[in-house]
């Protein structure tokens, strides 16, 4: 039985393999620029895709096998932590930061809301071996995996070789994050000429472009660096940003720019979360900065919203909503692969 | 069936290969001196002197980039150098660069740690690979030179040290450039000596780094300058 699925498995891959090439997997979205992700060094196959999928759906990278990333990243919020403020991880202990949602991740330079982790490929290091997150370390996944029945034949059909390596582990995980494009909203249709805005999303989206666009930067809603956004010192975070990266006095309160695709689903908002609702968000700008020597320009003077153009402003975001990515069957949990499949 | 085909054709190629060109070979063996005695880990004690005595667990680090030069022309650089040396790894106190061409040199310079851009290239394999514990995970960055160990002059618990050094990025970039002017070896032998190193810290202060930081440099610093090279 179990071999049966496999063999079924096996094929599929193949013929997946045939029409796989990096170009075909990865298409760039027309209203997209060009990724910062570096192909050449690990170039989309469907096998590793597959893989990488696998590997982020399985408790298997936790020190008790019950925490796997999307515990703290699921697809129907965007692949954020839902309703937590701060996320949870192994025996429940409670985490430093909001967990990000994720999406067009081959676009961004750093990660992590300080900018600590500096590719992709070794972002997964961090939330394995975090002590509040998955606890354990990336030598004993990969020797756990190699006793399962089912990573060796799959590290093989992915990269030729059963051995599982630390490289091979990232670079599938990898694999399966870059894949998470999401490049189908509202927005993106009135951008490729589709569709058109109703009066009231286009108000909004002028409003957007005058107050928030500088660091919110189309198309992909972020401008990919650090910035102070007069938030207040939760003092029983002390979390001053990137300055914890590069202890220099002028990274102090910065945070990295996050993008408002799917902000209607990736709520609570901000690094701690301390935020619930779009509203809140909105009454941040207008009336609730905190002065700091690090505030950005753009925030010095008031951004000033009526009531109405509040509710505008909200209109647009929701055009950010992608429902293909947030129900894309893709990205689903790999039931194929894990039912069936013991894994002793 | 097919890996006997591969091994055959391997085997044709390399003996082709090593006919043809003749080819070149440098070794590098690393040894440590701690108070003149061989180490062995966890069990041999060194004794600089009445009050200071330490002991080493841990002692690993990474030697790259290596290049050869004769009157200041490049004349030979190993193509992926990157050498993982771990005390309790007897395999990795030695290598071999093959070199095709038969080159004369009398300068030697490699990295006492891992380069900027190799920092930044995501994950990679081999002796860069995560799982040889050699790289940081809560901020990204290969950690150079790892040594853990006790003191008697460390007040820590359990009169433990602890000095992972690292950081690629400016200011606290903390690669080191060895450079040994010497005859055409081909056997180089390199030897780390501990007791400089340990002569060169005071552990009642500086007991413990375990990131990027000023004082990783200087520790770097003072590492690199504890190699010594036959001539
Ligand atoms: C316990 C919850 C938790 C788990 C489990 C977890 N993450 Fe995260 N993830 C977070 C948090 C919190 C952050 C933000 C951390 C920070 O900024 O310091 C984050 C950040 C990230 C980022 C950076 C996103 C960005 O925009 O910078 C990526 C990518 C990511 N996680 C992927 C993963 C992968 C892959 C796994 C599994 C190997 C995983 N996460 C497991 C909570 C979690
Ligand atoms: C000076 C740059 C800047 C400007 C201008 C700016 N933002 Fe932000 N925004 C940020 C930063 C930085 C964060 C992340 C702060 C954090 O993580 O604590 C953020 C976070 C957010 C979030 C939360 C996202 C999440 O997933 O947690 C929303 C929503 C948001 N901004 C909307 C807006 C809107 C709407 C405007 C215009 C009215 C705007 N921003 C203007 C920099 C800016």
């Amino acid at each position: 039985m179990k071999l049966r699925i496999l063999i079924l498995y096996v094929l599929l891959l193949f013929m997946l393999a045939f029409q796989s090439s990096n170009d075909y997997l990865f298409q760039v979205p027309s209203n997209f620029p060009k990724p910062s992700y570096d192909f050449s060094k690990n170039a989309l196959t469907s096998p590793k895709i597959q893989l990488g999928r696998a590997l982020f759906y399985d408790p298997i990278l936790s020190r008790n096998n019950m925490i796997s990333c999307a515990s703290c990243h699921s697809q129907f919020s965007a692949f954020t932590h839902i309703d937590h403020a701060l996320s949870h991880g192994i025996e429940d202990k409670i985490g430093f930061r909001n967990a990000p949602a994720l999406m067009n991740l081959a676009w961004q330079k750093l990660f992590m809301r300080d900018g600590a982790v500096n590719h992709l490929d070794v972002q997964a290091l961090a939330p394995i071996s975090n002590p509040v997150e998955m606890d354990e370390n990336i030598v004993q996944v990969a020797s756990k995996m190699q006793h399962t029945f089912i990573y060796p034949q799959l590290f093989y059909a992915a990269f030729g070789d059963s051995n599982i390596t630390g490289e091979n582990t990232l670079k599938a995980i990898s694999q399966f994050m870059l894949t998470l494009i999401s490049a189908n909203s509202k927005y993106d249709s009135v951008m490729r000429k589709e569709v058109l805005y109703t009066a009231q999303e286009n108000n909004g989206y002028l409003l957007f472009k005058k107050n928030c666009s500088s660091c919110h930067k189309e198309p992909l809603f972020t401008n990919d660096s650090f910035m102070n956004n007069g938030l207040s010192v939760d003092t029983t975070l002390n979390d001053y940003g990137r300055y914890r990266v590069t202890n220099n006095a002028k990274d102090s309160l910065k945070f990295k720019v996050p993008t408002l695709r799917n902000i209607e689903f990736s709520y609570p908002y901000m690094h701690d979360g301390r935020m619930k609702r779009m509203a809140d968000v909105l009454n941040h700008y207008t009336s609730g900065i905190q002065k700091s020597k690090t505030l950005a320009d753009e925030l010095k003077t008031p951004i000033v919203l009526s009531p109405n153009e509040k509710v505008d402003l909200t209109a647009f975001l929701l055009s950010l909503t992608d429902k293909t990515f947030l129900f894309n069957s893709k990205f689903f949990y790999p039931k194929e692969l894990f039912l069936n499949s013991s894994k002793d | 069936m097919r890996s006997i085909k591969g091994l055959i054709v391997f085997l044709l190629l390399s003996r082709a290969l090593f006919s043809s060109a003749q080819s070149d070979r440098i070794k590098v063996s690393i040894n440590l001196n701690i108070s003149n005695n061989e180490l062995i880990l966890s069990d041999t004690t060194g004794q600089m002197n009445e009050n200071t005595s330490f002991q080493i667990d841990v002692l690993k680090f990474y030697l790259s980039n290596f290049r050869f030069y004769k009157n200041d022309t490049l004349v030979f650089q190993e193509h992926n150098s990157f050498h993982l040396f771990d005390e309790a790894i007897p395999t990795t106190h030695h290598f071999i660069m093959e070199n095709s061409e038969n080159t004369t040199y009398n300068k030697v310079v490699f990295n006492l740690g891992i380069d900027s851009i190799t920092n930044v290239s995501g994950a990679l394999g081999g002796a860069l690979d995560p799982t040889n514990g050699m790289y940081w995970t809560w901020q990204s960055g290969y950690v150079n030179f790892k040594l853990e160990g006790r003191s008697n002059k460390s007040n820590t618990r359990n009169h433990e040290v602890q000095f992972h050094l690292g950081g690629y990025a400016s200011p606290n970039n903390s690669l080191q450039t060895i450079t040994f002017n010497v005859k055409n070896l081909r056997d180089i032998k390199l030897v780390l000596d501990a007791d400089n190193i340990f002569n060169n810290i005071d552990l009642t202060t500086q007991n413990h780094i375990m990131s990027p930081c000023k004082e990783a440099i200087k520790l770097s610093k003072i590492v690199a300058q504890s190699f010594s090279c036959n001539q």
